[in-house]
């Protein structure tokens, strides 16, 4: 038997095979008659006998029963002819003669039936031994990935050489229901993909429409059942196919057996009729040019009983499918839904492991919290019980410096948690420099009191980037805060700005203690504050986390680096952008003059 | 001596703010509101009350307030809402109590007509400092004259000439647009959409991104520092404003 190769490539090199080993076998046996027939004095009739049994025995082996039984066939006719009396004739004159050519034609006959069904039986061991190579070897694949998405990647990619099919892809289901692409193997480029027009059951059942194309996996993952799109734009869907009584009496009566029996080939029907009856569409679509081909295959992934992702198998030019192929692709695809699951299981546990991270940080915050918001709290509530039971009313500059303190805490304890959350949406736009440092140096005149702000900006011209402006207004006044801060009184706190390229850079630079290169990445975390931090600076601790966090949100950075001479260099970097407005269009009321 | 009588509007849901406004008020409206501006006399300030939206809408037009303190967070209405219902009749200045620091709300506030706005806690001081800019601008009759003069800069609005100690600057029209919005509304935020329907009328367009950029060169004809600006502020995320007294701070 010749088994069926899938790709047209592979069918066409088989039947070259098959027309050499032919002409090979062919020839062999005419060089046989024609040795003998040169030496025929010499021969005696089981010597020809046993020479032409051989050659048909190899023809048969190496070609098949087809071969064998021609071969067998043609030898007698040449035993007849050139050896047994009367020569060149095909009556025979001895009646023994008789039984001898019988002998050898039902033997040579009997040989090639036994030698093909031996053959048979083998490739089909061999067969079964490579698709449980297969399986055992994805089974590993799918345990063995340390990534659940690598898994499935190996899965797709199984199936789609094993299976002979141009793209596999395989959906998840996402938590609210909806289907997502997450594992894919495809053997060129560009997706087989149907404009959808038309999701719909077979005969008649036309309230399964879906309005939206595309929607396909979304469909399968809600229903459970299976599909196939059709190379017109259209779709079965397998609940409502009439199965052809030839596919039905071979498969399970399921959804998904309904469509595999679609895409299946079976030796005494060909494709396309048993389409056409599958469908119940003969009387509408008579000839075959006239009806579309099936060119995917789409099937539910279910894991006890519960849909949790979908398989879609698609080939160019028709999806058609062997029947061990079918079986092969049945136990692939559950395969794939234990990836999918196994996925899914992975996911989830991120998740937890993400949550009780955070967790943690949020009791480490707790606890900075409560600490930071109880002491000026404790302080307020001191002085105001003094005040009350009459103390001096002087005191209550305290609970105003206090009350500063809290809100100033609240505020940055607010804006962590919007970090954090992600909840910081930078709200990019074109602003200058010149706004960005004027307004800095406004709002952090309080911090700065009468130190002097040395600002170095490239002279005359109008510096702008895009930037969220009261995020990075609040980076910078938290920069010049910290610099004010740390540094000795009288030493002026520089600020430099640059552009590089597409880049803006800002440098604020104070000739304060600096950082030790071991706290470095430090002093960016929450509550982090120096360790030898005189008590009359007090800060939030939260500064520079917010400022790191504000930069990061919109594309920039904070990066902390050591002055040369002492100190510290903060580099803000934001994304630059050219200045030079476009011509204005016509102001109101003003002529140009 | 003729006595006056200044009311105020506080509108907001906590008694223990109203009371603490109130007491503000009260100081602050007493002072003289500017020096350019005559003594009328003893002042006396009535300060009214309101607990909601509703019942501060109905005082807002039975009592004619000369200004009107309006927290966001009341419970019956939105604050943006009864700002703009408010402003929809009333000319007198809103200044609005927040406790959230969104810029963008404050933007969306100035734009539905209020004023002035402060955000929660405040120091009495500053709160003080606002009410009297908001009472002051509201005397003051508004800037038509043909010459206006700040700083040591002469604008001359009908010869469109503005002048630095008698040295004659160049502007580019949107440059004027720009100056002639800032100087016919002193003191006041003007978020970006105000300038820019100011000066572009409601022209759509590019403008309104590069309206940043207009101000930083209009700010470097005028200012000697311009990220120390004497007369052209920015409002972070909001807008403008122009100090024609050349506010240094």
């Amino acid at each position: 038997m010749v088994r069926a190769a899938s790709t047209t490539n592979l069918r066409r090199a088989g039947r070259n095979a098959i027309v050499t080993r032919w002409v090979t076998w062919l020839v062999v046996l005419a060089a046989a008659t024609l040795l003998m027939f040169l030496v025929r004095g010499m021969l005696d009739k089981a010597h020809v006998t046993l020479v032409f049994l051989l050659v048909v025995l190899g023809a048969s082996a190496a070609g098949g029963r087809a071969l064998g039984l021609t071969v067998a066939a043609l030898a007698f006719l040449c035993f007849d002819f050139f050896f047994l009396l009367p020569y060149y004739t095909l009556t025979i004159s001895n009646p023994l003669d008789w039984l001898v050519l019988f002998a050898f034609l039902i033997t040579s006959a009997v040989a090639a039936q036994l030698l093909h069904r031996a053959n048979a039986t083998a490739e089909a061991a061999t067969q079964r031994a490579q698709e449980v190579d297969r399986l055992a070897a994805l089974g590993a694949e799918t345990l063995n990935a340390a990534d659940a998405d690598d898994a499935l990647r190996a899965i797709a990619d199984v199936i789609r050489t094993s299976v002979g099919v141009d793209e596999c892809d395989i959906y998840h289901r996402l938590p609210d229901g909806r289907a997502a692409p997450i594992a894919r193997a495809s053997a060129g480029e560009g997706t087989i993909a149907l404009e959808l027009s038309d999701i719909r059951g077979g005969r008649g059942s036309r309230e399964d429409r879906i309005a939206q194309p595309g929607s396909l996996v979304d469909w399968i993952v809600e229903r459970g059942t299976s599909a196939v799109e059709l190379e017109d734009g259209t779709v079965r869907v397998a609940r409502d196919l009439p199965v052809s009584t030839d596919a039905s009496r071979h498969e399970p009566q399921t959804d998904i057996g309904t469509a595999l029996a679609m895409v299946t080939r079976h030796d005494n029907t060909s494709a396309s009729a048993r389409v056409r009856d599958a469908l119940g569409l003969s009387e509408e679509l008579p000839t075959r040019h006239l009806h579309p081909a099936i060119c995917a295959l789409a099937l539910p992934l279910q894991v006890r009983d519960h849909t949790v992702g979908v398989l879609r198998i698609a080939k160019r030019g028709g999806l058609e499918l062997a029947p061990e192929q079918v079986r092969l692709l049945g136990a692939l695809s559950y395969y794939a839904a234990l990836g999918v699951e196994r996925a899914r299981l992975v996911a989830a546990a991120e998740r937890a492991e993400a949550e009780r991270r955070l967790e943690k940080l949020r009791s480490a915050l707790l606890t900075a919290v409560s600490h930071d918001l109880r002491t000026p709290l404790t302080t307020i509530k001191g002085i105001a019980s003094e005040i009350v039971r009459g103390g001096e009313p002087q005191r209550a500059v305290v609970i105003e410096t206090e009350a500063d303190r809290l809100d100033a805490l609240v505020g940055d304890l607010l804006d962590l948690s919007r970090i954090q959350a992600g909840a910081v949406l930078p709200a990019l736009s074109l602003n200058t420099i010149d706004d960005l440092i004027g307004a800095a140096l406004r709002r952090a005149a309080g911090a700065l009191g009468d130190r002097r702000v040395d600002i170095d900006a490239p002279a005359g011209e109008l510096l702008a980037g895009h930037f969220d402006f009261t995020q990075t207004l609040r980076i910078l006044v938290n920069l010049l805060d910290n610099a004010s801060k740390y540094s000795p009184s009288g030493s002026p706190v520089e600020v430099h700005v640059r552009k590089q390229e597409d880049r803006l850079r800002i440098d604020v630079m104070d000739r304060g203690p600096g950082v030790p290169v071991s706290e470095r990445e430090r002093i960016f975390e929450p509550f982090y504050r120096p360790p030898d931090v005189p008590p009359d600076i007090r800060g939030t601790g939260l500064g520079l986390s917010i400022a790191r966090g504000l930069a990061e949100a919109q594309g920039g950075s904070l990066q902390f680096s050591p002055r040369a001479g002492g100190g510290s260099v903060f580099t803000l970097e934001l994304r630059g952008m050219d200045a030079s407005a476009p011509d204005s269009p016509k102001v109101q009321g003003v002529e140009p003059i | 001596v003729k006595n006056n009588t200044l009311t105020i509007l506080v509108i907001d849901d906590e008694p223990q703010i109203r009371r603490l406004v109130g007491n503000a008020v009260r100081s602050a409206a007493v002072l003289p509101p500017s020096d350019t501006e005559p003594s009328r006399g003893e002042t006396v300030v009535r300060v009214v009350e309101a607990a909601t939206g509703k019942e501060g809408i109905d005082l807002a037009a039975g009592e004619g307030p000369a200004l009107i303190i309006l927290d966001l967070g009341l419970p019956d209405m939105e604050g943006l809402d009864v700002c703009r219902e408010i402003r929809a009749w009333c000319a007198a200045p809103i200044i609005v109590l927040s406790a959230r620091h969104l810029d963008t709300e404050k933007a969306a506030l100035l734009d539905a007509g209020a004023d002035d706005y402060i955000t929660k806690p405040f120091s009495t001081v500053e709160f003080m400092a606002r009410v009297r800019t908001q009472l002051r601008r509201a005397r003051s009759a508004p800037r038509s004259a043909a010459v206006i003069s700040f700083g040591n800069f002469v604008v001359d609005q009908q010869r469109r000439r503005i002048e630095r100690d008698g040295e004659p600057i160049r502007l580019t029209p949107t440059e004027w647009g720009l100056l002639r919005a800032f100087i016919t509304h002193p003191r006041q935020t003007l978020t970006h959409r105000q300038i820019f329907q100011a000066v572009w009328g409601n022209a759509a367009g590019d403008a309104q991104q590069y309206l940043r950029v207009y101000v930083g060169h209009l700010r470097r004809k005028i200012e000697s520092d311009p990220m120390r600006p004497r007369f052209i502020h920015t409002e972070p995320g909001v807008g403008y404003r122009f100090e024609p007294e050349g506010e240094t701070t």
